[in-house]
């Protein structure tokens, strides 16, 4: 790792003054073009846009643009960066302190300024980040990762429909489909499925394209694919659909609690893409890369997989644990448990316990090869807590208890207590988990060439994971309260 | 400066200045201090330090913040203030400022600990590795034999001495692979490809350090052991010294003759892969030659295939040849069943003395019926080219295979150590050579006597295993001060192949001391399958035996003779 680390710091070291210079005017250019059109689309003063969009690109350019490696790169960072500039302007923290110099912000305001936010992802992160993306395309050569279009575009594309068929039959018996949300009506069923499949279709090559060479592992992908869902919902049912349907952009709080289920849907979405998109990666990678005895890794298929589970299936039993008083004072576990709550009581326990065990054996499945320190497990455990707050209580449990799944504002909001649990659960699944692994490791190191696996583990210093992080997990949480 | 230290007071200073944001955006007043210090203390411990990382600790400080707004502002400081945690939806709203002020205290931390870092690293240097203490080797232990017993061991070793780098694995082996001999048969009985049997030690093993090489003597007082390297760079064999603190010996057995030394020039011996190999090669061999003899009694002399040995190894193998042999006589049209003749020579009134009478004699009876035949109370006495002579008469044929004894490694003749009438090195019950401090032996080689019954162990694979894992034990309780403990073990039963999907099984009753359930069959054969290729080490070889076994299913065994044995 150190010379790793190195080599990219020599790398970056030796483009430092042409880059800073080149990137940060073009971050100028794209920021002050965003800023001018969000100014526009929000009908706000043009020079206060623009005087935001130049400062945003010209910081983007300065502080990120080395990050932005590649387009999918820089979206990312890009939507991390336009998240904090809301956070930080209209999100309320530089303009109360400034104006009563104390924060009390109200959410109410926040949600005054929901339009803001769409805008900054949309009108700067997104062109800024992508662009300079595609700039830092050309200017990186990384030989350790060759960029293949056609794997991305086959492994891409087939996740996306693959994706889009799971999830248009799931939900087309509702006749709801949530990636055509804000579109309006379509003359014929037909057409609505096709489109659908195109969205989908579009979305898979899109992430193929994209982030090939960021995501790594069904963790990544499964992170990658739940931000790149909630990008996808403003971009697409917020923007775009309405567009294309001849309807003027509404990026109020009100449009946005309106298609608050397509959210949720994105975000599954997303996350079927992105385990799909994995798989067939794997695939392709064993098959075409792997396979070749030049880049055949030491341990073979299956040698860890028995051992993740079985330290998964622990940490998630202790994750279990420490969220259990919070599953139990917010009332949570009955419902769980799937059972009346007046048998809570050792039924109720064992049932939670049992399923926290199971989804820690997924924890341990995939996210085992993500975190290489203890921030970066915990990090990781509270986006595994997150995709399974989605998954489970907003979409799994109604539907297996019901046969329904309601994606409502409502619905979120009676849910918003076991948000915090499964929050707890999954950053203390993650750690234990990590733990286990790295006392394992440490172990194994004593024999230099297992070592090779735990330099395969460091994400190399720029990857756009701390960005997604950032933005999966805050708007992942920050939507239903904000929305509700 | 100390690593902690160093790190302690960057994650100090940077939660001081960053909780600047928290004083901004919640009310605790006073309490926002040591909180964003010992928040940021932790953050500081919990991330690995890379130079100049703004961006990326930015934004994973950032997204730290979510959930220290829910364990804190939410759950925590509600209930410190006796008050239940503030967590249903509109409560949660109500905290909505303090997750921006959450936020952007993780990204100030973030951003002030990195920056921290770099003045650090400018003003004091890189910040130092963690030490890791100069570990010396202080105990070798070398383990003699890379079958059942010495491989098992090393894996017990690597696992009980996990972590301690003071004390060093070498194993020696004349061979890199472990060979699973249960399926050995299957590969004379071209089954099973020769290599899919065999796991290579070196890839299984993942401390322990690797020699090929013969053991040519130990030197018991000086303590190393002798090794005889071959392929050196002139291709002359050299010599070389292995030292050790402790010694295990699990050189395994070789085939016994009895001294009769005719036959071990002519017999085909049944211990190795290239012993199966050589075998499948022969049959091979014979049927061509046959194919092309026109003298009935010398075809009959090249199709007559003499096994000496009624045990689990001859029994398989007379079996596994049996199917081979007549399902391959497709191929040579000019030949016909009744010329072939699979004939199993044993010394006792019946087969299989390891089983039951009943499943013995089920045994024989299938095998009879699929076209082996036996000689039952018969000796083999001699052998010479073209013929082999019994107790009581006389069998012309061109092939022997030999199963019919084992002895332990001859290295141990060498040895002035104590030993039983086989030959096998005499241990206590906790596996140990009495009066050589640091000397143990297991498997076929040892003669080890149950702690419990006091009985002696059968020089089986089972027993093997189960010797390896309590010697591993014991040596670890040694280098710990603490008493090692007995050997006991009660066997599992045992199974045997007999011929196409039929085979005998006698397995112990769990609990039931003594208490045996025996069944033969299909049902057998299965158990005997899925155990052996549970067993089997290596989830690729497993894949690779359960593909040879589904080919085997849908085409005939191959006849493509793999070596010269003209």
């Amino acid at each position: 790792m150190p010379e790793t680390q190195s080599v990219i710091g020599a790398q970056f070291k030796s483009t430092l003054s042409p880059l800073v210079r080149v990137e940060s005017l073009l971050g100028l250019v794209i920021g002050t073009t965003g800023g001018l059109l969000e100014s526009a689309v929000l009908k706000t003063s043009l020079f206060s846009g623009g005087l935001l969009g130049l400062t945003f690109g010209l910081a983007f350019g300065f502080f990120f643009a080395r990050r932005a490696t590649s387009p999918g790169a820089g979206l990312i960072w890009g939507l991390g960066s336009s998240f904090l500039l809301w956070i930080l302007t209209a999100g309320g923290f530089f303009h109360f302190v400034a104006t009563t110099g104390r924060f009390a912000m109200r959410l109410q305001d926040a949600q005054g300024h929901f339009a803001e936010l769409v805008a900054y992802v949309l009108c700067l992160g997104m062109p800024v980040g992508v662009g300079l993306g595609i700039r830092g395309g050309f200017r990186t050569s990384r030989p350790d990762k060759k960029f293949a279009w056609g794997r991305a575009i086959v492994a891409g594309g087939f996740a996306g429909t693959l994706g889009g068929l799971i999830f248009g039959r799931w939900v087309s018996s509702g006749d709801y489909f949530p990636l055509l949300a804000g579109f309006g009506e379509l003359s014929s069923r037909r057409m609505t499925i096709s489109l659908h499949f195109a969205v989908a279709l579009l979305i898979g090559v899109a992430f193929g394209l994209l982030f090939q060479r960021d995501v790594r592992a069904y963790g990544s992908c499964m992170g990658w694919g739940l931000g790149f869902g909630i990008f996808w919902w403003f971009f697409g049912p917020l923007t775009l659909l309405r567009l294309a349907s001849g309807m003027p952009l509404d990026w109020s709080a009100e449009q946005g609690s309106a298609v608050f289920g397509s959210l949720v849907g994105h975000i599954l979405y997303g996350l079927i893409l992105g385990v799909a998109y994995a798989t067939i990666d794997k695939i392709w990678v064993r098959l075409f890369i792997q396979s070749d005895p030049l880049n055949r890794e030491i341990e073979g298929a299956g040698l860890h997989i028995l051992r993740s589970l079985g330290w998964g299936a622990i940490a998630g039993l202790l994750g279990g644990l420490a969220s259990m008083p919070v599953m139990i004072a917010t009332g949570v576990l009955p419902k769980v448990a799937g059972v009346d709550s007046t048998l809570l009581g050792l039924c109720g326990v064992f049932i939670h316990l049992s399923v926290s065990a199971a989804i820690g054996m997924t924890y341990g499945l995939l996210f085992r090869d993500e975190a290489s320190a203890r921030g970066d497990a915990i990090t990781w455990g509270c986006l595994f807590g997150l995709i399974w707050w989605y998954l489970g209580p907003m979409t799994l449990l109604p539907l297996l208890l019901t046969g329904v799944c309601d994606w409502s504002t409502d619905a979120a909001s009676a849910l918003l207590p076991s948000l915090l649990g499964h929050l707890i659960y999954g950053a203390v699944t993650a750690l234990i988990f990590f733990l286990f692994d790295r006392r394992y490791t440490r172990s194994l190191l004593l024999d230099p060439r297992t070592s090779t696996r735990e330099l395969r583990r460091l994400r190399p210093v720029g990857t756009p994971a701390p960005a997604l992080w950032l933005f999966a997990l805050s708007l992942g949480v920050l939507l239903p309260i904000l929305l509700g | 400066m100390n690593r902690s230290f160093r790190r302690n007071s960057i994650g100090l200073l940077s939660g001081a200045i960053a909780s600047t944001a928290l004083t901004a955006t919640l009310h605790y007043g006073p309490w926002s201090l040591p909180l964003g210090v010992a928040i940021g203390v932790a953050y500081s411990a919990a991330v690995r330090p890379t130079r100049r990382a703004y961006a990326d600790n930015l934004m994973a400080g950032g997204s730290l913040g979510v959930p220290l707004w829910g364990l804190i502002s939410v759950i925590t400081v509600p209930l410190l203030f006796g008050q239940m945690p503030e967590w249903n939806a509109e409560q949660m709203r109500q905290h909505f400022p303090a997750l921006v002020g959450w936020v952007v205290y993780g990204a100030l931390l973030g951003i002030i600990n990195q920056a921290l870092q770099d003045g650090a690293e400018y003003l004091f240097g890189p910040e130092p590795a963690p030490k890791v203490p100069a570990v010396s080797v202080d105990k070798r232990i070398v383990i003699l034999g890379g079958g059942f017993a010495g491989m098992h061991a090393a894996e017990c070793l690597e696992e009980t001495l996990r972590g301690d780098a003071s004390i060093s694995l070498t194993l020696v082996n004349e061979t890199n692979a472990l060979l699973f001999t249960p399926m050995l048969a299957e590969v004379a009985g071209s089954s099973l490809e020769p290599s899919h049997i065999s796991t290579p030690l070196r890839s299984t093993l993942r401390r322990t350090d690797f020699i090929r090489g013969v053991v040519a003597g130990v030197d018991l007082e000086k303590r190393f052991v002798i090794l005889d390297s071959d392929g050196g760079a002139d291709g002359l064999s050299s010599r070389r010294e292995i030292p050790y603190n402790h010694l295990i010996f699990a050189l395994g057995s070789v085939s016994n003759y009895l001294g009769m030394t005719n036959i071990e020039k002519f017999a085909f011996n049944f211990k190795s892969l290239l012993d199966a190999i050589r075998i499948r090669n022969r049959i091979i061999e014979m049927f061509e030659r046959a194919d092309v003899e026109s003298d009935p009694l010398l075809r009959s002399s090249l199709l007559t295939f003499v096994i000496a040995g009624g045990g689990f190894a001859g029994v398989e193998l007379a079996g596994a040849l049996n199917d081979f042999a007549h399902g391959i006589l497709a191929d040579y049209p000019r030949l016909h069943p009744h010329e072939l003749n699979i004939m199993l020579v044993h010394s006792r009134d019946r087969v299989l003395p390891e089983l039951s009478e009943s499943l013995a004699r089920y045994a024989q009876e299938k095998m009879q019926l699929r076209g082996v035949s036996f000689r039952l109370n018969t000796r083999i006495v001699d052998a010479h080219p073209g013929m082999v002579l019994l107790s009581d008469g006389e069998i012309h044929t061109e092939t022997l295979v030999w199963t019919a004894g084992t002895a332990p490694s001859p290295l141990l003749k060498s040895l002035p150590l104590e030993k039983d009438k086989r030959g096998a090195l005499l241990v206590d019950s906790t596996l140990a050579l009495q009066g050589c401090p640091g000397l143990w032996a297991i498997g076929d080689c040892a003669a080890v006597t149950d702690a419990a019954t006091g009985r002696p162990c059968p020089p089986t694979a089972q027993f093997a295993l189960r010797e390896a894992e309590v010697l591993a034990s014991n040596i670890r309780a040694q280098l710990e001060g603490r008493t090692a403990r007995g050997f006991h073990f009660d066997s599992l039963g045992a199974l045997c192949v007999v011929g196409h999907q039929t085979a005998c099984a006698e397995l112990r009753i769990p609990f039931a001391r003594s208490k045996f359930l025996r069944f033969s069959g299909l049902f057998a054969w299965f158990l005997w399958r899925g155990i052996y290729l549970a067993k089997l080490p290596g989830l690729e070889r497993k894949i690779r035996v359960l593909m040879d076994w589904t080919i085997e299913l849908f085409f005939p065994r191959d006849i493509v003779q793999t070596i010269d044995l003209k």
